[in-house]
């Protein structure tokens, strides 16, 4: 082996260590990344705490400010169960503003769904879940608004 | 004035038995599996479609809000809305239009569980495409469940993402539609 190539081994190894140390780190970022699982909502800090009507009644006035605003939000949202809706084999708990027919309407988390079996119709409730927005439907002509990963705080 | 006053009952008896053969419901269920060899990851569902039936004319509708796919992943859900694939920001909704072509099939009246054909428009990502498939009907009294299987191309949708290249999405998911209608 030449003077040079001697000099130059260190660095090449070196080089290669510190290519091998990123191939690894990427490695484990990535597959944090993919194997990490929605948190349970109960144990998320909500940004909005809101009551039901008013709630509504904001995204009537104008969905497209409401959705900035509150869309893939933690919100918790306050007020009466107007009905309770079977969702393939889970149930969906609906408020329903009776002036306009627009409603906001919750699918729960699989850990959250036994408390929401529990719930009738009237039922004072205040329920956390990841909003996914509103808009107008064009098949019941009123605004809605969805919601998902849901989970009941009382 | 009696024929006018027989007359508005006729109308209003009309109304409401015409108003009693469209059904709706808004907690229909869609849930799609693009899953690969390469990834398990891409299948979400959604809970809270809306959807409707009108078991005289046969016409059935549904309207899904993308946002409101669930996903176990949160990087999953972040690319199905991104750019690269649903979009959900520009096209904030998928719908269907449809009609039930063998009607005359499907006993609404009598309990049951009956094959419908369903053909009408999908529309995914802003794109409008006909799509035919078949449906189960189970009639047990006033309540009305439907349930389709079919699949979808992404590309027919404009659905070109890196990831569907890469064979992590799967080009042609399988849609399954449940709607319980009472």
């Amino acid at each position: 082996m030449s003077e040079v190539q001697r000099k130059r081994s260190p660095w090449i190894k070196r080089v290669l260590i510190a290519g091998v140390v990123l191939i690894i780190a990427g490695a484990v970022a990535v597959y944090f990344i993919f194997t990490e699982k929605f948190t349970d909502t109960s144990k998320r800090e909500a940004a909005f705490t809101v009551n039901a009507m008013d709630f509504i009644r904001e995204f009537q006035k104008s969905d497209s400010m409401a959705n900035k605003k509150y869309a893939e939000q933690i919100i918790t949202v306050r007020g009466r169960v107007s009905e309770t809706e079977a969702a393939d084999t889970t149930i969906n708990i609906k408020m329903i503003d009776t002036a306009t027919s627009a409603y906001i309407i919750f699918a729960f988390q699989q850990q959250h769904l036994t408390e929401a079996k529990q719930l009738k119709e009237g039922d004072s409730v205040s329920i956390k879940g990841s909003c996914s927005g509103g808009t107008y439907s064009d098949i019941l002509e009123t605004e809605f608004v969805t919601f998902k990963r849901c989970a009941i705080t009382k | 004035m009696k024929k006018s006053i027989l007359f508005l009952a006729l109308v209003s008896v009309m109304g409401t038995s015409v108003a009693q053969k469209k059904k709706t419901t808004t907690s229909a269920t869609i849930s799609f599996d693009a899953t690969t060899k390469l990834d398990a990851l891409p299948k979400g569902e959604n809970k809270t479609v809306v959807a409707s039936l009108d078991t005289k004319k046969g016409t059935i509708a549904f309207e899904s809000v993308v946002k409101s796919f669930s996903f176990s992943n949160p990087k999953m859900q972040e690319h199905f809305n991104g750019a690269m694939w649903m979009d959900s920001d520009k096209f904030p909704k998928a719908t269907f239009k449809g009609t039930i072509t063998n009607l005359a099939d499907v006993k609404f009246a009598t309990d049951g569980t009956y094959k419908a054909n369903v053909s009408g428009d999908l529309t995914i990502h802003g794109v409008t495409k006909p799509v035919t498939t078949t449906a189960t009907v189970v009639v047990s009294g006033k309540t009305v469940t439907t349930t389709s299987d079919f699949s979808i191309a992404l590309a027919d949708y404009g659905v070109n993402g890196p990831a569907i290249g890469a064979g992590k999405v799967a080009t042609d998911p399988k849609i399954t539609v449940v709607a319980e209608f009472k």
